[in-house]
């Protein structure tokens, strides 16, 4: 029979072997969280630690997929995580975006990704809301392979 | 050789020759920089040579120091990240690069102001008057202090890279006063001389800048200085911008047009 050859972001992929290789002991790896809530529907786009924050709007499988998500990416800036693909009400997902650039004054937008299609859904949402905002500000994507690689960080 | 990785490159080309020639196949132009102090180990760095890149130059260039003999080729050890060879600027460089744009058209229309050089003409020493008001107040005043007072900020600027940038504004501002000099001395010679020089210094600045030094900084920058930056470029666009960009595009449109129009009545 033929393997299901579907959508990507739900073909089933088997990394069970290569995934046991280089542990690192879970007690070193530090939190950097530094806020809650982190869903971007939770989350008020105002509150005081998205202030002039360099933000991380994170996939919701990138903290999976990406072993050094922590010490690379989430340290010192201030997070929300959403899903393009599942998540409902994504307009207001864009209004949020926009009350970053306009109203808390964000200095960065950064946009983690995974590398399956409809996960660009999420950069799409970040330009739709700095286009119409009025407060221009840096937007980063970074799109992140299954098996946790960067396959790309650029400035869009 | 590893002591020729920090040796200043001038130092390395007059007394070897053929290096200047290798590091020209792989679109390093030191030869003709007037400056020559960077060390071979920055080029290499500043340059983001892929790794194979880097190994193949470095062993020709050991081949030419060292004829007789085969030497182990050092690594040089970078500080930044390596990363393609297609250019993405940030925001900020972005904004650079694309003010850029208006410079080499200006730029561009000069053999066509110097073929109609007449110093007696009111009306050519105003197109030159305000070339240099578009210099001074555009390519000076509003492009190179954003680089000058908030983008080298962020660097060493005693590096040799940032040295010899900072040493080509200077040479351009003598340009353009001895510009205004001879045009009031009606000078014609000395009008030619430094208009060109300046054209040419500003041609070969702005390439390097858009091709090396902003894709370096780029490198080496962190997210958050890459957003500062941009909110400080983005507060002098609002204070200064507005009006020196739209004075200087009207002035580079108008004179553009000005030129045109008088081909077409040659033609005709």
């Amino acid at each position: 029979m033929k393997e299901f050859a579907g959508c990507p972001s739900s073909r089933t992929v088997d990394f069970r072997e290569k995934g046991t290789q280089e542990e690192v002991p879970a007690a070193k790896v530090q939190s950097q969280l530094r806020q809650w809530p982190i869903q971007l529907h939770l989350v008020s786009p105002t509150a005081p630690y998205y202030q002039g924050a360099d933000v991380l709007l994170t996939a919701d499988c990138v903290a999976y997929a990406l072993g050094s998500y922590h010490a690379d990416y989430l340290k010192g800036k201030s997070l929300a995580i959403a899903c393009p693909k599942l998540d409902e009400s994504q307009n207001t997902y864009v209004e949020k975006i926009k009350s970053w650039f306009d109203d808390a004054k964000i200095n960065t937008l950064t946009v983690l990704i995974m590398q399956v299609p409809c996960c660009m859904g999420l950069v799409q949402l970040a330009k739709q809301a700095l286009e119409s905002s009025k407060r221009k500000v840096p937007l980063k994507s970074v799109v992140v392979s299954l098996q946790g690689q960067i396959l790309s960080e650029d400035w869009i | 050789m590893e002591s020729y990785l920090n040796t200043p490159i001038k130092e390395i080309i007059s007394k070897f020759q053929k290096v200047g020639e290798i590091l020209g196949e792989y679109d390093i132009g030191c030869v003709p920089c007037t400056v020559g102090s960077c060390l071979l180990k920055d080029i290499i760095e500043v340059h983001n040579l892929s790794e194979e890149g880097e190994k193949e130059v470095m062993v020709r260039i050991a081949k030419v120091i060292y004829p007789d003999r085969v030497i182990p080729i050092p690594k040089v050890q970078r500080t930044t990240k390596t990363r393609s060879k297609e250019i993405k600027y940030s925001p900020p460089m972005k904004k650079l690069v694309d003010e850029h744009v208006l410079i080499k058209r200006w730029i561009a229309l000069i053999p066509q102001l110097l073929e109609r050089l007449d110093v007696d003409s009111p009306e050519v020493r105003e197109i030159l008057l305000n070339g240099v008001d578009f210099i001074r107040s555009y390519a000076d005043k509003f492009h190179h202090a954003k680089e000058e007072d908030i983008l080298f900020k962020y660097f060493d600027e005693n590096s040799d890279i940032l040295k010899t940038m900072l040493e080509d504004h200077t040479k351009a501002r003598g340009h353009v006063k001895a510009i205004v000099e001879a045009v009031e001395k009606k000078d014609k010679k000395k009008i030619i001389e430094h208009l060109n020089a300046y054209g040419e210094l500003l041609t070969e600045h702005i390439k390097k800048e858009d091709e090396i030094l902003y894709t370096w900084m780029d490198r080496s920058l962190s997210v958050t200085q890459v957003g500062e930056i941009y909110s400080k470029f983005s507060e002098v666009d609002e204070i200064s911008g507005n009006g020196v960009t739209e004075r200087g595009r009207t002035f580079v449109i108008e004179l553009e047009e000005k030129f045109e129009k008088s081909k077409k009545e040659v033609r005709t």
